[in-house]
């Protein structure tokens, strides 16, 4: 196998910039959710790039565990944590975003002089290795458990200390006897404030999302009703204008009955 | 296995003698360093479990040593002139292609002389000071110090390279810092033991100068080596490492132009002065000229500025000694002047050499005598050292008054005590050599004969001008006696000349050259005793047939010169000292910005280099990614330039 | 495209040489066992029980290492030579002379790791909220996380592997193994949690945007050579002259990953935020085993296989190490922190390890091996004594509060004293003959410039670590200044071992440095 098959290169130049562009979304987004998102993104296309090298089950476990697994676990933890304190985008550092670009540039203009200048024009091998065991997971699976079983068998100890470390960091033990539902309640009592659950977003004719606080008897919006969560991101919806709306309909639909 | 030293270039002197593998007692010489090593690390380490015992260990390792010591002496006489010089090799240190630094003791004619000496005098002082620092509290601490001043004093004589030299010359510098300041509650005797360290480290600072040129040459610092190797350098550099090691010597015997530390050294407590500032340590560059004589022989200049140095100290020291009215002080700048003698008889060559450690030898037992008494007369006189409030003090401490009187008439000259025969050789051979330095040695010994007069007749004779509620005593036994014995070596020690004794004994290591006599050896002595004699009528009529005032009078401009050490600390204090201070004054200066946190002190110096470098330690992790991504583009930089 | 393998293609058993591996397999076993007794065994019974399993393993992995080297000396006369489990792991006379040093720097931290006397380095609960009423809760119960042992048994199964990886890809492995229990170890402090944390985090981000550089480096290598392994980069470097801007941005790429973990500048912004934020237990380890760890596998990376193009590095590792001593001493200059002091002096200590590197021959390599044992002991005595001195909050780390130490507590300051007289170079400690081995070695490759700025930034140097010294010796004392603990055995254990190493090797440094001699040999 000598270059690059002309199918092989149109799928390139279109998903390259692609992939770039992704990547520098990434690194751009606002919301630490579209990074992610985008993040998916350029996983995906990588995994396409596998595969179109020859290279399938690299392109199978770039989907299952990066875009897959990884990712979805990566936005999970974003939703669980929340976002009810952002933090500033703002740069203190004077002259540091600067410096990154011109950092950034410097070393992209390095590896492209370098690397450009590499002569890669025909690659030999994958065939050899994709045929030696008589396939390209079957090779993978030989190198794994030959030649590279002691890397394989040491990322065994990377992965309990993962597990050691998120048991450590996140594990919290009970000091104590674990209150059961009724010593619960009877300290819920005794605390004050609010006993019964709290009220439900407001439902109206034309809203009833989550982001709409409920009306009070007096007119009021209930503060209890939305998330604070959304409260602190300033995604909450003023009730009054589709309380005016309402209103109006009524209205409408008042004379409508009456002519 | 005997080294063999036919391929050394046969000099007249420099004739280098075998030196033997340690058999038997000689393998215990590292025994003898241990032992008080031994002792001081229990004593300093022991904490307050060992003070009640303290004191006992302390004497009793020191006493260990002195047996050694002793044994291999007299085994040492058992064996013919040719044999006596073993080394005892230890490990070796560093061996790593061309440079090998071992580590191993020599004794030979030379370094048992001093053995015997720092270990029987060492010894006597440990005694002395244990009734003397009695009412000490830490008085454990100043015997773990004292033991270790003996070992790294054991190890700077028995070393057998100029390492392993400089290893006991740093040790002895510590002890004597830890000793002059071991009272540092009372701030001018911190200084003083400041002012002694700091200038301790301009000598230290030749011989190390000195042992990098050896090296550079010679390719080794073992005596022997340096020694077969010397005749082969160039007169320049011998030259060079002679006046290097001569600033060494000076720094650490208290030599002209680096002596003014030796007065203030006399701050530590009295058996301290005996030892270390009148016996042992400030007798170190003595030991290191003798001991370096292959060296000195080869080079004339280096010979003579080592003679007129000691000319210069012996007259200075001598001339300050006259003023002083704090008898330790006076003593001090006597020692100052007999150790001038030395370091002049040494700078003589082979016609010296001998005699200068001749002169060492009984001056360490005469003058640690008379320091030893003078702290009795002080223990007496409340720890008052003024010589204006003693006066006729015979009567009250008779044995001290004997002992005193006995060291006084060793060190002034006359016969038969044992300055007199020391002194007198060296004058002998000054004016052999050369007439100014004879005449110095002659003037030195007149106004030595005054001074120390003038000390004996102020403390011992005249009129009580004791302070009201004084009752001067006689000290306890275990003070006088080692003053009895010390004044007993005074006496005595002449009879080392006995025959040329110590002649012959000290010639395989430092050579002998038979002197030719400028004038008639009787003459010669006729003159000195005429000289001394003219001192002691001297300081007779003007101390003791005219009253002594009690407060210092005003005196001449000579007086006053003398009296401030002949402003020598005026212009050490130009010279050296005030540089000194600024250096010391900018490091403080540089210590407290550091310390407050301000703007750190170094930049100033540095251009603000530091300063700006820890700027960019900003705490925020987004910026040291940032140096580290500027790092790597610099690092891929510098990889691709190269194949450009 | 994808077909399931006929039965009759049957991939041939690897060799694993348990024999030569069973210092690291222990090690990795001793840490799995560690979570077990997490896992299963009381509480009050974790902490002896840990001890105990840590320290056995440890020791028999350095008796296995002892006796591999012997094994080998008795055979051949020559150092042992053996590639095993499959050509990736190098088990030759640098590899067992690290894996020993390492292990040994490891009993010494567990030993500190296992302070009880002074309320204990790490954190009671490290998953509660500083401040908050469940951390003071587990506190006063007297709660501590004892899971910090299996994680430090995994770190030093990492380092034992990283300077023994014959290929890249192990290498890489390694790195990881290595790092990430440190990035955990770092965040959990007792006191100043927040401080300890941020550090954590710091070291993590860094960490692995150095790890990045590092795999793009291996990429890069593996585009040129066509393998991971060292032998055949080698074969390459001295083979052909194609591509070799992939050889060359490759390797500098590899360097920076590297040069990270050792703390050389400008790599090394982590170090003193990182130093300073740890434990100080976990501080004297980093700041000793990682350095081991990390100076073994550039040794293995840059003679065995690009060894055949040193003229290329060469001029790039020169510059590092220059500006790494110059810095290090330099910036030391002006720190009012101890642990932050000993931080940038560890940064030049790495410039001077640097110096003997690139010396690129055996005597480098055995000067290299030296410093490394010589420092590993010299400073993680003196964290280890660091943690000693303590005002009521704790450790009292402000220079300022230091002064006056030697009065109060003189054999204390005096160790200190002396280990930083080590540091500085001072005949008669370690660090002089460990300076001195460095230099002659460089200048038998002529590095004579390096060995200029070495010795000018040793005089820098020199002068901060004295200034300690006079500051503990004859400053006045402050009052109610902080006073030296009384540790447990366990500390005491490891400052006695720290002082004993850092004097033994200045006095008798002879045999110590014929063993780096005979080790000074890698498999090609």
């Amino acid at each position: 196998m000598g270059n690059t098959s002309n199918g092989e290169a149109v799928l390139f130049w279109i998903l390259a910039p692609i992939t770039v562009l992704a990547a520098l979304a990434v690194v751009g987004s606002k919301k630490a959710v579209h990074s992610a998102l985008w993040m998916a993104m350029v996983m995906v296309n990588l995994a396409m790039f596998f595969a179109v090298q020859s290279a399938p089950f690299l392109a199978v476990a770039q989907v299952v565990v990066y875009t897959g697994a990884v990712m979805i676990l990566f936005l999970f933890v974003l939703m669980l944590i929340g976002v009810d304190s952002s933090d500033s985008l703002v740069e203190t550092i004077r002259g540091q975003r600067i410096a990154a670009m011109l950092a950034g540039i410097g070393f992209g203009v390095l590896m492209i002089a370098g690397i450009g200048n590499a002569s890669v024009d025909d690659f030999n091998g994958l065939t050899a290795a994709n045929s030696a065991q008589g396939g390209n997971v079957e090779g993978l699976a030989a190198l794994i458990f030959t030649r590279y079983v002691f890397a394989f068998e040491a990322i065994g100890a990377l992965l309990i200390t993962a597990a050691l470390g998120a048991m450590v960091l996140a594990h919290r033990e009970e000091i104590g006897e674990k209150l059961n539902q009724k010593a619960l309640s009877i300290q819920r009592f005794k605390d004050g404030g609010i006993v019964t659950p709290l009220p439900a977003p407001g439902v109206y004719a034309r809203h009833n999302a989550v982001d709409m606080p409920a009306l009070l008897p007096d007119g009021t919006a209930s503060e209890l009703s939305v998330s604070p969560v959304l409260r602190a991101r300033g995604d909450v919806l003023e009730p009054d204008d589709s309380v005016a709306a309402e209103a109006s309909q009524r209205a409408q639909l008042g004379k409508g009955s009456s002519s | 296995m005997m080294i063999p030293t036919s391929e050394a270039p046969a000099g007249a002197a420099e004739q280098l003698q075998n030196i033997g593998e340690a058999t038997g007692v000689f393998n215990l010489t590292w025994l003898m360093i241990a032992l008080p090593l031994f002792g001081a690390l229990v004593l300093l380490c022991g904490g307050k479990r060992t003070d009640s015992w303290g004191h006992i260990l302390g004497c009793l390792t020191v006493l260990g040593s002195f047996l050694i010591g002793a044994i291999q002496f007299l085994t040492l006489l058992g064996k013919d002139a040719d044999e006596r010089a073993y080394n005892q090799h230890l490990y070796d240190w560093l061996d790593s292609g061309n440079l090998q630094l071992g580590v191993g003791f020599q004794v030979d004619q030379l370094s048992i002389c001093f053995v015997l000496l720092i270990t029987f005098v060492g010894f006597l002082i440990h005694l002395y000071s244990v009734e003397y620092m009695a009412h000490d509290l830490r008085r454990r601490r100043f015997f773990g110090y004292l033991n270790l001043f003996i070992s790294a004093m054991l190890l700077l004589v028995l070393a057998d390279s100029y390492l392993l030299l400089f290893v006991g010359w740093e040790g002895v510098g510590l002890a004597s810092y830890l000793l002059i300041g071991f009272w540092q509650h009372v701030p001018d005797y911190a200084t003083a033991a400041k002012k002694a360290f700091v200038m301790n480290r301009v000598g230290d600072i030749g011989l190390l100068v000195a042992m990098f040129f050896m090296f550079d040459q010679f390719g080794s610092l073992a005596f022997d080596e340096v020694f077969e190797a010397v005749p082969g350098a160039s007169d320049g550099w011998v030259t060079a490492i002679g006046l290097m090691l001569l600033l060494g010597a000076v720094g650490k015997s208290a030599q002209f132009p680096l002596q003014a530390w030796l007065l203030d050294a006399m701050a530590g407590p009295t058996p301290v002065s005996a030892l270390i500032h009148a016996a042992t340590m400030v007798t170190a560059g003595v030991y290191l000229i003798v001991r370096s004589a292959p060296i000195y022989n080869l080079s004339d200049t280096a010979q003579l500025v080592v003679a007129i140095v000691g000319a210069i100290t012996l007259v200075i020291g001598a001339l300050i000694g006259t003023a002083k009215d704090d008898i330790k002080k006076a003593l001090a700048a006597s020692t100052m002047s007999q150790i001038g003698y030395m370091v002049l008889a040494a700078g003589l060559g082979p016609a010296g050499y001998a005699f200068a450690i001749f002169h060492l030898l009984t001056h360490g037992f005469f003058k640690a005598g008379l320091f030893l008494s003078a702290g009795s007369v002080m223990h007496g006189m409340h720890d008052d050292t003024d010589m204006r409030r003693y006066g006729a003090l015979r009567a009250a401490m008779p044995i001290t008054y004997a002992c005193f009187g006995l060291g006084f008439l060793a060190i002034i000259g006359i016969p038969p005590f044992a300055g007199f025969w020391s002194k007198d050789k060296i004058i002998e051979a000054a004016f052999n050599d050369n007439i100014a330095l004879g005449l110095c040695a002659l003037i030195g010994a007149g106004i030595t004969a005054f001074y120390m007069s003038r000390v004996m007749i102020m403390t011992f004779f005249s009129d009580k001008r004791w302070d009201s509620g004084v009752h001067p005593h006689e000290s306890p036994k275990l003070m006088t006696l080692p003053l009895i014995v010390l004044a007993g070596g005074a006496v005595l020690g002449g009879g080392l000349l006995i025959n040329d004794g110590i002649v012959t004994w000290l010639e395989p290591v430092v050579g002998h050259e038979e002197a030719h006599h400028r004038m008639p050896v009787w003459a010669l002595t006729a003159l000195t005793l005429f000289v001394i004699v003219v001192g002691v009528a001297a300081a007779l009529k003007m101390y003791q047939f005219s009253p002594v005032a009690r407060t210092q009078p005003q005196g001449g401009v000579l007086v006053h010169a003398a009296r401030h050490d002949l402003y020598q600390d005026t212009v050490n204090e130009a010279v050296l000292m005030r540089p000194g201070q600024w250096a010391t004054r900018f490091l403080v200066w540089l210590d407290h910005r550091g310390l407050d946190n301000l703007v750190n002190g170094l930049a100033a110096l540095l251009g603000g280099t530091a300063g700006r470098l820890r700027r960019v330690q900003a705490g925020f992790v987004r910026s040291y990614a940032l140096t580290m991504f500027g790092g790597a583009a610099l690092t891929v930089l510098a990889v691709l330039v190269v194949r450009l | 495209m994808i077909r399931l393998a006929a039965s009759e293609t049957l991939i041939p058993a690897p060799n694993i040489e348990y024999y030569e591996l069973s210092p690291i397999l222990i090690v990795f076993g001793v840490g799995v066992l560690a979570v077990l007794v997490e896992a299963f065994l009381p509480r009050a019974h974790r902490l002896h029980a840990q001890l105990a399993l840590c320290l056995t393993g440890l020791v028999a992995a350095f008796v296995v290492v002892c006796t591999l080297t012997d094994e080998a000396q008795e055979n051949a006369r020559a150092v042992p030579q053996k590639v095993a489990a499959e050509g990736a792991v190098a088990i030759d006379g640098m590899t067992l002379f690290l894996q020993g040093t390492i292990l040994l720097l490891g009993v010494v931290a567990v030993l500190l790791l296992a302070e009880r006397r002074l309320g204990g380095e790490f954190a009671a609960s490290a998953a509660t909220v500083p401040g908050s009423a469940a951390e003071k809760e587990t506190t006063r119960l007297g709660w501590v996380q004892t899971e910090i042992y299996p994680l430090l048994m995994f770190s030093i199964g990492g380092m034992l592997i990283f300077p023994a990886a014959n290929d890249l890809l192990l290498m890489f492995v390694a790195l990881e193994v290595l790092s990430l229990p440190l990035y955990l170890l770092c965040g959990l402090a007792r006191r100043r949690r927040l401080l300890s944390q941020e550090a954590a985090l710091k070291y993590f981000l860094l960490g692995a945007f150095s790890s990045a550089f590092f795999l793009y480096g291996i990429a890069l290598l593996y585009g040129y050579a066509g393998s991971v392994r060292l032998s055949d980069i080698n074969a390459a470097v001295s083979g052909s002259e194609d591509n070799d801007a992939l050889l060359l941005i490759g390797m500098a790429l590899l360097a920076v990953g590297l040069l990270f973990k050792v703390g050389a500048v400008p790599f090394h912004a982590w170090t003193p935020d990182v130093y300073q934020g740890a434990p100080t237990p976990v501080t004297a380890f980093m700041a000793a085993a990682t350095k081991v760890a990390a100076f073994g596998a550039l040794l293995r990376v840059f003679y065995v296989g690009l060894g055949g193009a040193k003229w290329d590095w060469h001029p790039m590792f020169w510059g590092v190490a220059m500006v790494t001593m110059l810095f290090g001493s330099l910036v030391a200059l002006v720190q009012t922190d101890v642990k932050r002091m000993l931080a940038y002096s560890s940064i030049a200590h790495a410039g001077f390890i640097l110096v003997g590197l690139v010396a690129t021959n055996a005597e480098g390599l055995s000067a290299t091996m030296f410093y490394l044992l010589a420092y590993g002991f010299s400073t993680i005595a003196a964290f280890a004594i660091i943690s000693l001195v303590r005002d009521g909050s704790g450790e009292a780390t402000h220079l300022s509060q230091w002064a006056g130490l030697g009065r109060r507590s003189p054999v204390v300051a005096g160790m200190f004293a002396l280990l930083l007289l080590a540091f500085a170079g001072i005949p008669l400690t370690s660090g002089f003959t460990a300076k001195f081995a460095v230099f002659s070695a460089s200048a038998s490759a002529g590095g004579t410039p390096l060995i200029v700025v070495g010795v000018l930034s040793s005089t820098v140097a020199a002068f901060f670590y004295i200034r300690v010294i006079v500051l503990m010796f004859f400053s006045a004392p402050v009052t109610d200044g902080p006073r030296v603990a009384v540790p447990s055995l366990t500390t005491a254990l490891a400052v006695w071992i720290g002082v004993a190493v850092t004097v033994f090797l200045g006095v008798l440094p002879q045999p110590v440095l014929d063993l780096a001699d005979n080790a000074s040999f890698l498999i090609s």
